[in-house]
């Protein structure tokens, strides 16, 4: 199997795929709102199938800034429904998010110095957006997933690290890619779900079942 | 009576889901388009009974769309299906005129719902 979505999955059930990460987005775009009192504009979202070794150049090439010093957060999930989701906070932005949670001082009044402070705001926004993505896409496609803990790579490159654990390089994976913009800061994040090589055969058969419920 | 439904949506799998459910309920005869610019047109060109708009789409978007046919249509009935659920956006849309807001997926109790409240309004118009 070659790493192109139209030898694996037809232009239906791409099409298909993209639209329940559209439905999953707008579900946590209006989740985040709630916190920050803030609308959420939304893209349309980007489906590309690539091998693993690819992945860094890929996110790297689809955030605005490039990838030099981003900011990170990612969290692995385990399941017939497994992978990696990503939230990545590019420089300049990632500061003004800060600021923007940092209104809600109160929730965070335990940290003691800045960085915990700061890396505590980031997996907090983070953990929302990948919790209620990943989640309202494994209940919609009638599944459940199990999370590990997510981790955060402060001010550094996209590495390869963030796929080791489910991916060898020469896996193909399928990566879908949106960003959230908070219009009234005008500030955004970039939400990269990678699915791995062994989810695909169930993922195939539950895009299905989803278009066979109409 | 409902004769013509125009669908708008960029996501070919949407449409497909859409047009699934509205099949099952009566016989429209039922307009997709691509796009919200694509949408407007086919609107101008087929004048729907009733018409489903998405948000979230490219070249135009479908607040735009909303605006553009109820400028030129104002009795023009627009329902937003939308995976844009915040309330912002459900206010917007509420106030460039649209008869209702649907969240995605559409459900078919609720579809049809909907639509017999439209064609109430279109035999007492």
């Amino acid at each position: 199997m070659g790493c192109d979505p139209g030898g694996f999955l037809s232009e239906l059930e791409i099409d298909a795929f993209q639209e329940l990460m559209n439905i999953v987005f707008g579900s946590a775009a209006a989740d985040l709102a709630e916190v920050i009192d803030m609308h959420v504009v939304l893209s349309v979202p980007m489906l590309k199938m690539t091998r693993a070794s690819e992945l860094p150049a890929f996110i790297s090439q689809n955030i605005e800034d490039g990838s030099a010093r981003s900011t990170l957060v990612e969290q692995t999930f385990l399941g017939r429904f497994s992978g990696v989701a990503l939230i990545v906070f590019p420089h300049d932005d990632e500061n003004k998010f800060i600021t923007l949670f940092r209104e809600n001082e109160a929730m965070y009044a335990d940290f003691g110095s800045p960085m915990d402070l700061e890396k505590e705001i980031l997996l907090e926004v983070g953990n929302i957006l990948i919790g209620a993505c990943v989640s309202k896409l494994a209940a919609m496609l009638k599944e459940s997933v199990i999370y590990e803990p997510p981790a955060i790579a402060f001010k550094d490159t996209i590495k390869t690290g963030f796929y080791n654990r489910l991916l060898k390089p020469d896996n193909c994976a399928i990566v879908l890619r949106t960003s959230f913009r908070f219009e009234a800061d005008d500030i955004s994040c970039y939400f990269f779900l990678v699915t791995s090589e062994s989810s695909l055969i169930w993922l195939k058969k539950a895009i299905n079942d989803y278009l066979n419920q109409f | 009576m409902i004769k013509k439904v125009l669908v708008v949506d960029d996501s070919r799998a949407a449409r497909f889901g859409l047009c699934a459910i509205l099949s099952k309920i009566g016989q429209f005869e039922i307009h997709e388009a691509g796009d919200g610019k694509a949408g407007v047109d086919k609107f101008n060109e087929v004048m729907p009974d009733v018409t489903f708009m998405d948000l979230t789409m490219p070249v135009m978007d479908g607040i735009e769309a909303l605006a553009e046919i109820k400028k030129v249509h104002p009795e023009a009935v627009v329902i937003v299906l939308s995976a844009d659920v915040q309330k912002s956006t459900v206010e917007r849309v509420m106030s460039r005129g649209a008869m209702t807001f649907l969240s995605k997926p559409p459900v078919k109790d609720v579809v049809e719902g909907i639509l017999a409240e439209v064609a109430k309004k279109l035999e007492s118009a």
